[in-house]
């Protein structure tokens, strides 16, 4: 036996060389950051750097719909330079497949990435998915030679519609977005990764905190993308962490086998069969 | 400048006059928009930078630009 641990300290650095891709490109960091509603250029700055993220969410605005971004991206550009972490725009605020499929041609020009964040709202209280007007637009940006992260919900067969028109992957909702709920319904998760073992599966949304992501990988997701965790924390660079750590431990736990619940008891302790205070001569 | 020389569209949703036969790309130039740093629609469809050139606006077509923000 020796005390070596067979990972080392996930302090600063990843915790093993374990990866994952998304076409060619492969993918160290299991944890993508939104980049909104953080209070400063600064603390976003700092909180995409602390996250180790290699994946950074950004979107589109109307010109004049809003004032100016503040510096924010310039922030984003600021760190993504000296990470090397990619862009990954979305298409925030589209209600229909055509909407949203102009929107990423949009993104795709101003971002210069093929890679699109596919977002097609059909409830304004929950921000559920459409999924019928998802899988319409996925359909016809994967043609247009997109590689499409379809936010999308748990539904089994709906999701593997996805996958057949070209989904290099799936980002299921853990709860509503923004709600910090964690996973809700954990027994469909489940059933997508058992499902699905071979799709890159990601849950996207409804996180709230680092349990609730170490949660998501050692359910066997493949990673986590969440916003408003890190941005709405009192120190979002120290929750980046946080969430970077649990990530990993997630990762690391699924890795190595979390055991299965039970519903009885089962003494941990090699006991024997005999009380050893009670009973019998000394 | 006339009335006749002019016409009037929809930039980002409000009423806006733009020299008749303007195209696409001398919208973008006259509002000080860098061409790369902005994105563009007219009537709800992408019109690539490519393309604005050659992308004449007529009366009541609604020009949309968009550029980065944040985002979840």
């Amino acid at each position: 036996m020796t005390n070596a641990a067979p990972y080392p300290a996930t302090d600063d650095t990843a915790a093993t060389d374990d990866t994952w891709q998304v076409g060619d490109v492969v993918l160290h960091s299991r944890f993508l950051l939104g980049t909104a509603g953080y209070p400063s250029p600064q603390v976003l700055r700092e909180a995409i750097v602390a996250a180790g993220t290699q994946v950074v969410t950004v979107g589109l605005k109307r010109t004049l719909a809003a004032s100016g971004d503040n510096g924010f991206i310039a922030a984003i550009s600021q760190a993504l330079a000296a990470t090397g972490a990619r862009l990954l725009p979305n298409t925030a605020g589209c209600r229909s497949a055509r909407e949203a499929v102009q929107l990423a041609h949009m993104a795709r020009e101003l971002y210069d990435t093929p890679w699109i964040k596919l977002e097609v709202v059909g409830d304004e209280h929950t921000l559920q998915p459409d999924m019928f007007e998802l899988h319409t637009a996925a359909a016809q940006l994967v043609r247009d030679g997109f590689t499409v992260f379809p936010y999308c919900t748990d539904d089994l067969v709906a999701c593997r519609r996805l996958l057949d028109v070209g989904c290099p992957l799936l980002m299921p909702w853990g709860a509503p977005i923004g709600s910090g709920q964690g996973l809700l319904n954990v027994f469909a998760l489940r059933t997508l990764r058992e499902r699905l073992p071979d799709t890159t599966l990601i849950i996207d949304a409804g996180i709230g905190a680092p349990s609730h992501a170490a949660q998501a990988l050692e359910l066997g997701f493949d990673a986590v993308l969440l916003n408003s965790a890190v941005a709405q924390a009192r120190e979002p660079a120290a929750m980046a962490r946080a969430f970077r750590l649990a990530i990993e431990s997630g990762r690391i736990a699924r890795t190595a086998g979390v055991m299965a619940a039970q519903d009885f008891a089962v003494a941990s302790t090699p006991v024997g069969g005999e009380p050893l205070l009670l009973g019998g001569a000394p | 400048m006339t009335d006749l020389e002019t016409i009037t569209i929809s930039l980002d949703g409000r009423p806006h006059s733009v020299p008749t036969a303007s195209t696409l790309s001398a919208l973008v130039s006259s509002l000080d928009h860098h061409p790369d740093k902005v994105s563009t629609a007219v009537n709800g469809l992408f019109v690539p930078r490519a393309k604005r050139d050659v992308c004449v606006l007529a009366v009541g077509d609604a020009v949309l630009f968009f550029q980065p923000i944040v985002g979840g």
